[in-house]
């Protein structure tokens, strides 16, 4: 249900407007936001929900959200698996407890995908995955560091996946991967088939 | 993870008038990337009744230099000190101790203040289910003692037959170096006199008090960090070691060198600073120094290793400030 | 099919030769490029793993673990757990539908092993899953009650070293099981003592003998999905998610339990986060399942279980062992005798077996104690091999150390076949259908020591110190390609009627070497079909006693069922082309689309029927077989339904005992180092694989092994250890920042080279590689941190063993 006026029963899109509205229109304190209620914007989707405060992101995007791109490898801030970016910021799900997520923007493997990011073909076309279940983690963590440095050497991508672990050894492969769709966001030929 | 009851802080006032209410019963979270592995494990004999968030207080997330001193807001991120600029060139030992933690995502997450005022890495003390109720829980010993202590301390116990267990902060060796002040929200306190050993606690800081910034003075010399550890990201020091050195006419007139993962708290390697005074930073002089660091080692049964690793970190900070 | 290809099925002494009736053309087949087929649902984070499955409603159970490493429960009092709101079921060890002892292993599927009790009242090691389960509805209320359970524990004593277990006065590890004493042979070995030749006699021949100790460590397998399952009872049978590497087994195992038919038993067996042919809980591998089936039945709904990974790394380890070794040769480097005496928690494996199947070497004495211990039990993983490996590559380096020899003229000169030197062996070569020229490792050595630049850089041990103050080392090994357990495969292919794509239905046990990506690849050609055509489609009923997934022989053995399927299809699709249905009703479209030619006249090829002579007069598949339902017409398609069986039987070489396939193909693995004498540091500047794989069926998913094995071989040797405490017997890294799995940083450049000589008995010509190299790779690490500092090192080599190494302790 849209937040709703309760003065005079205008609906807003989001929780904001209707305190600006209220202190603006009626002239009243809004009324406080019941504890635990965030609103997130998950892949450009915008979500409203009611958390427990040990609640983690992972959790919420996992379980609640049904989005499978967060992986569980190592539950404690050690492998990168659960990585969404939040705020153009690469994170670990696992760490964050969901109830400081408030307003929030976040992005995971599907969002990536569902905007047709280059990294998911040089991915495959590079085999980046062999169980597969340390990639999306991986693709996460690539994607927040071309929004950042879109050109990166070698080195530079290779510091910045160093926080996720693959136990297949896929390794070698990212850099590659990486190099390439930062060379299609260029406009560069990439080779993809 | 048990529940808790969870606070955000919309100012400093708010956070302590929190922390007081529950006293001891109430943890800072920042970062969150140790308190949440502490309470997912449940080692503490006491699972937190709550957790202040203290993320949502403005202006604890900054980077300024002003007047020949730099302050850091105790919320800036790891990341963000590890690339900034005005650091990497004036504070080489800090940014580069800022890189060399944990990795990438942690470093997104972590804040500068969380990192000094992290818990111990014990592994009895971390063992899940408060499974070794040992000293430092309040319990009645210490199982490090008889058990596995290759991470542990090499300068022996924080009291007679106490922990051992070393302090795990990358950061904590390069302040002390820099010689940074740590303010709190009631004082400022030198960076090496901030930690401490105790119950539970690494640090100096009441349970009602909350760091808020870090200053270190423009160093008159050059700094350096390094660390080492079985794996290049994500790991903790075995040991790791930041010095700050000011040469004049080819010699050493004062040095700061700190280090770290090898006793209770950050050690400082004063007879290392001493050995170098008034001589020129070379491999031989450098080596001296690292021998003088780890003279007064006192290794426990499986980590007399990092008494040599100490010793070479220590030469080799020296020599990054060439 | 063929008469090859029966006879490959019917009579299992076929598959001891080599494939008879490759394909004279590929075109998917070894091609690179083409698209994985589970790439993009990996890459998206869409691909499921159950784990990520969740039910309406469902339950989590948690199972409680033995916080000591061994101790009985003299009393347990559960009723404040049971009272717990949210607690919807619990399990004790004396509830009455338990049975004393039940098949809970879950690798061995009805054989001897892992009779366990499915909750015990004793514990044996620290992290054993004991005593008590609780479903609730939600993992935090289970926690939660499991804390309330209230326990009088009596702590026995435990022995967490196999040497000490040995000695006499020794308490004993499981009274109730072992109560003669803490001394096993080892799993999987009948005897204790092996003997092959006459070892005296070789240790007389010999000019020079040497001796030595060496261990090797407790890995742990770290698959990134952490063990769990999800059972719902649906009614009368249940239906089952399983993490598991042979869900075929454990459906029998289920059904076997429960007492229900086997084809009453459902199971969902999707990705899997990394099997590596090892998993922990390996000894009650099947344990939670069973309760959660039990718990799911009591309560009507799904239970979903899952360990921590904490949990999961007190399961199981590998390679705890200590050896004894003396090897007897001639000056000139070829090895007369070995004798090796090894110590394992139990259970080990083989450890001579390499040399049986892999050298000239003939008189070979293997003896093989094992204790039982307080410990995680040991487990394969990636794979029991380990053991044979590391003996080969230590024996074969230390000779070359004591001669001052290149250790890869070592490999060459005694490189052979159940003893007889690879130089005489074409005969044999030919009599199994290979060619008989090609000298496999001497092709491997060669092209590996180019990559490695081994001429330039390899020099004695201990004798070269870099600019930077570091010293270099060189490292090599080699053995063979295996792919050799004995199994079979069985699965489905059918046409798709409305577009005419051809699709494998097949058990499903992805563990990520790329296997449905290669089945396709061997369809497609085998059907003349386009590879983006061919699909593969999770189907476990197809599945029974099949080899499909198992993560020791996957394409060897079900690249033959797939090819078998294939050309019965074809077979059938130009069948139909030819021959009339209904000849009576050729308006109905029950006439042949060639009606003047025979099979033999018509070929396909990229998915186009066409006549051979005639290539003009075509037609596609879809055309061919015609959409499966027109809505008011009466065309409901002309072709019967296309459909076909595969399967194929494996006869196999098992683990040392010598092998009625002798194997031909080898790999050579090069390391290069770079070990800080200040401070115990080692560093892998370079890797150089080369492998002979006979045919790679799909390159990339070949060299994924290669430098994915690389990875996980160096970190095994580098860092990886379970450590207990020695006081108190409880794992104390347990977790992901205490046990030191690779990062992206700590492992330099990997060369991955493929040979292909063809003398794989897999089709085409091909063999395994899934297991190998990280099972392999270790000992030219090891050989090469040798090399670098002229001491050896046990693995994992941390830096206070090579700071001790290099007597600066
Ligand atoms: S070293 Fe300290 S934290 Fe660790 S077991 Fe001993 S007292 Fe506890
Ligand atoms: S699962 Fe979150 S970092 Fe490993
Ligand atoms: S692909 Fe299996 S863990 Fe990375």
């Amino acid at each position: 249900m849209p937040p709703i006026c309760p003065y005079c029963s205008t609906t807003f899109d989001a929780v904001d407007k209707l305190k600006t509205h209220i202190i603006a229109e009626h002239g009243a304190e809004p009324l406080p936001r019941p504890e635990g209620l965030i609103d997130l914007m998950v892949n450009g989707e915008r979500y409203e929900l009611q958390v427990e405060p040990n609640v983690t992101l992972y959790t919420v995007i996992h379980d609640r959200l049904g989005l499978t791109g967060v992986k569980m490898f190592c539950d404690r801030g050690a492998c990168g698996s659960c990585t969404v970016i939040m705020n153009g910021r690469p994170v670990l799900s696992c760490m964050t407890l969901a109830i400081e997520c408030d307003s929030a923007t976040i992005e995971t493997a599907e969002g990536i995908a569902a905007a047709k990011h280059p990294l998911i073909e040089t991915y495959v076309k590079h085999h980046c995955m062999q169980c597969g279940y340390c990639t999306p983690g991986f693709v996460v963590t690539a994607k927040a560091l071309l929004d950042r440095n879109p050109n990166p050497t070698e080195e530079e991508i290779r510091e910045a996946l160093s926080g996720n672990l693959c136990r297949c050894g896929t390794y070698p492969q990212h850099p590659k991967a990486v190099a390439e769709a930062a060379k299609l966001l260029q406009g560069g030929e990439g080779g993809t088939r | 993870m048990k529940n808790f009851a969870h606070i955000n802080a919309r100012s400093l006032d708010e956070a302590v008038t929190a922390l007081q209410r529950y006293g001891k019963r109430a943890a800072i979270i920042a970062g969150g990337t140790d308190l949440l592995g502490k309470m997912k494990d449940e080692i503490l004999p006491a699972y937190p009744e709550a957790l202040v968030n203290i993320k949502t207080i403005p202006g604890l997330n900054l980077i300024e230099e002003k007047k020949g001193t730099l302050s850091i807001g105790a919320l800036t991120r790891l990341e963000d000190i590890a690339i900034d600029a005005r650091i990497i060139d004036g504070y080489p030992a800090l940014a580069e101790a800022a890189r060399r933690t944990a990795s990438t995502h942690l470093r997104e997450m972590g804040t500068i203040g969380g990192n000094i005022c992290q818990d111990i890495r014990c592994w009895y003390y971390r063992n899940q289910n408060n499974r070794f109720a040992c000293l430092r829980k309040g319990g009645g010993r210490c199982y490090a003692i008889d058990g596995d202590n290759r991470y542990h301390s090499i300068f022996g116990g924080s009291v007679e037959q106490g922990c051992y267990a070393v302090h795990p902060s990358d950061t904590a060796p390069a302040l002390i170096a820099l010689d940074a002040t740590i303010k709190t929200s009631r004082r400022s306190i030198k960076a090496e006199d901030f930690f401490q050993v105790s119950v539970a606690k690494t640090t100096v800081l009441d349970d009602d008090e909350i760091v808020t910034e870090i200053q270190i003075p423009k160093p008159a010399g050059t700094s350096a960090f390094v660390k080492f550890a079985l794996r290049k990201a994500i790991d903790f020091p075995i040991v790791n070691c930041a010095a700050m050195v000011t040469v004049s006419k080819k010699k050493v007139t004062a040095a700061r060198i700190c280090l770290n993962a090898v006793y209770v708290k950050p050690y400082r390697a004063t007879a290392a600073e001493d050995a170098m005074k008034g001589k020129a930073i070379n491999e031989a002089n450098a080596e001296a120094a690292g021998a003088a660091a780890v003279s007064g080692a006192r290794p426990m049964p499986y980590n007399a290793y990092m008494v040599q690793i100490a010793k070479t970190m220590v030469k080799r900070a020296i020599l990054g400030c060439a | 099919m063929n008469k090859d290809d029966r006879e490959r099925i019917i009579a299992p002494e076929h598959t001891l030769r080599a494939d008879k009736y490759p394909l004279e053309d590929y075109s998917a087949i070894g091609r690179r490029g083409v698209r994985r087929k589970d790439g993009y649902e990996k890459a998206t984070g869409y691909a499921v793993y159950t784990t990520d499955v969740q039910l309406p409603g469902q339950l989590m159970l948690r199972i409680l673990t033995c916080p000591y490493p061994h101790a009985r429960i003299k009393s347990m009092d559960t009723s404040k757990a049971a009272a717990l709101p949210g607690v919807r079921a619990l399990l004790r060890y004396d509830d009455p539908e338990l049975p004393e002892r039940a098949d809970v292993s879950g690798h061995f599927g009805g054989g001897t092993e892992g009779h366990e009790p499915v909750l015990n009242r004793v514990g044996y090691w620290q992290g054993m899953p004991m005593a008590v389960a609780v479903a609730a509805d939600t993992e935090d209320i289970a926690n939660e009650a499991l804390g309330l359970v209230e326990i009088d524990w009596e702590e026995r004593p435990f022995n967490l070293d196999q040497e000490e277990a040995l000695k006499p006065g020794a308490p004993l590890s499981n009274p109730e099981s072992f109560p003669d004493g803490n001394f096993v042979i080892p799993a999987q070995q009948r005897e204790a003592k092996v003997v092959w030749g006459n070892p005296d006699e070789g240790f007389k021949e010999a000019d020079r003998i040497i001796e030595w100790r060496m261990r090797k460590d407790k890995e742990n397998w770290v698959g990134p999905e952490r063990p769990n399952g999800l059972f719902r009872w649906n009614g009368e049978y249940p239906e089952v998610w399983l993490k598991h590497q042979r869900p075929h087994l454990s459906k029998r195992q289920i059904a076997r339990f429960f007492k229900i038919p086997v084809s009453q038993v459902t199971v969902h067996c999707l990705y899997q986060g990394g099997t590596f042919g090892g998993w922990s809980q390996m000894a009650l591998n099947m344990q939670p399942n069973m309760i959660a089936g039990i718990l799911s039945k009591r309560t009507g709904k799904p239970v979903k279980w899952q360990f921590t990974r904490r949990e999961d790394f007190c399961g199981a380890g590998m390679d705890n062992a200590r050896y004894q070794v003396k090897v007897g040769f001639k000056n000139d480097g070829v090895i007369t005798a070995v004798a090796a005496t090894s110590c394992f928690a139990r259970k080990g494996f083989a450890h001579l077996g390499h040399f049986v199947e892999n050298t000239r070497v003939h008189h070979l004495l293997q003896e093989s104690n094992g204790a039982v211990l307080n410990i995680m039990p040991g487990s394969a993983f990636r794979c029991e091999q380990n053991m044979n490996a590391l003996c080969l590559g230590a024996v074969l380096n230390r000779v070359a150390e004591a001669l001052e020899m290149d250790p890869t003229e070592v490999a060459l000169k005694n490189d052979g076949v159940e003893g007889r030197p690879m130089a005489d062996l074409a005969d044999l070569k030919r009599a199994h259908g290979f060619g008989g020229d090609r000298d496999s490792l001497k092709e491997c050595i060669e092209v590996g020591k180019k990559a490695i630049e081994w001429g330039g850089k390899w020099h004695l041990p201990g004798t070269k110190r870099l600019p930077n103050g570091k010293l270099h080392g060189m490292g090599f090994t080699f053995t063979h390609e295996w792919s050799d357990s004995s199994g079979s495969g069985a699965l489905g292919m059918r046409i798709e009627r409305d577009d005419g794509s051809a699709r494998i239905l097949a058990q499903r046990c992805d563990n990520g070497c790329a296997a449905e990506t290669a089945y396709c690849q061997i369809a497609a050609d085998e059907l003349g079909f386009r590879y983006e055509d061919v699909h593969y489609r999770q189907f476990e009923e197809a599945g029974f006693t099949t080899m499909t997934p198992d993560s020791s022989t996957n394409l060897t053995v079900n690249g033959y069922a797939i090819r078998n399927a294939a050309r019965q299809l074809r077979q059938k699709i130009l069948e139909i082309a030819t021959t009339p249905r209904i000849p009576e009703r050729p308006d109905m479209g029950y006439y042949p689309p060639f009606p003047d030619y025979k099979p033999e006249d018509l070929d396909i090829k990229d998915g186009v029927v066409y006549v051979k002579k005639d290539p003009s007069k075509r037609m596609t598949m879809a055309e061919l077989v015609r959409p499966a339902f027109f809505m008011g017409k009466m065309d409901i398609g002309s072709t019967e339904p296309l459909f076909a069986w595969g399967w194929q039987n494996q006869q196999g070489a098992f683990m040392g005992t010598p092998g009625p396939r002798p194997i031909f193909v080898r790999q050579a693995h090069f390391v290069e180092v770079e070990v800080d004498p200040e401070t115990g540091d080692i560093e892998v500047t370079k890797v150089v694989n080369a492998n002979d794989v006979g045919k790679a069926v799909n390159p990339e998913g070949v060299e994924g092994q290669q430098y994915g094995g690389s990875v996980m071989g160096i970190s095994r040797a580098r860092a990886e250890d379970t450590i207990y405490c020695p006081a108190t017997g409880v794992v104390l890294n347990g977790n992901l920042i205490d046990y030191k799995i690779n990062t992206m940083l700590d492992c330099g450049p990997i060369d991955t080279i493929i040979i292909e000589t063809g003398m794989g008995y897999g089709p085409y010509g091909s063999v395994g590689i899934g297991e190998d190299v990280a099972t392999v790779l270790p000992s030219a690490y090891y050989a090469a941190v040798h090399n670098a500092i002229g001491a050896w090192v046990d693995m994992p080599t941390t830096p206070d063993r090579v700071l001790k190494a290099l007597g600066r302790l």
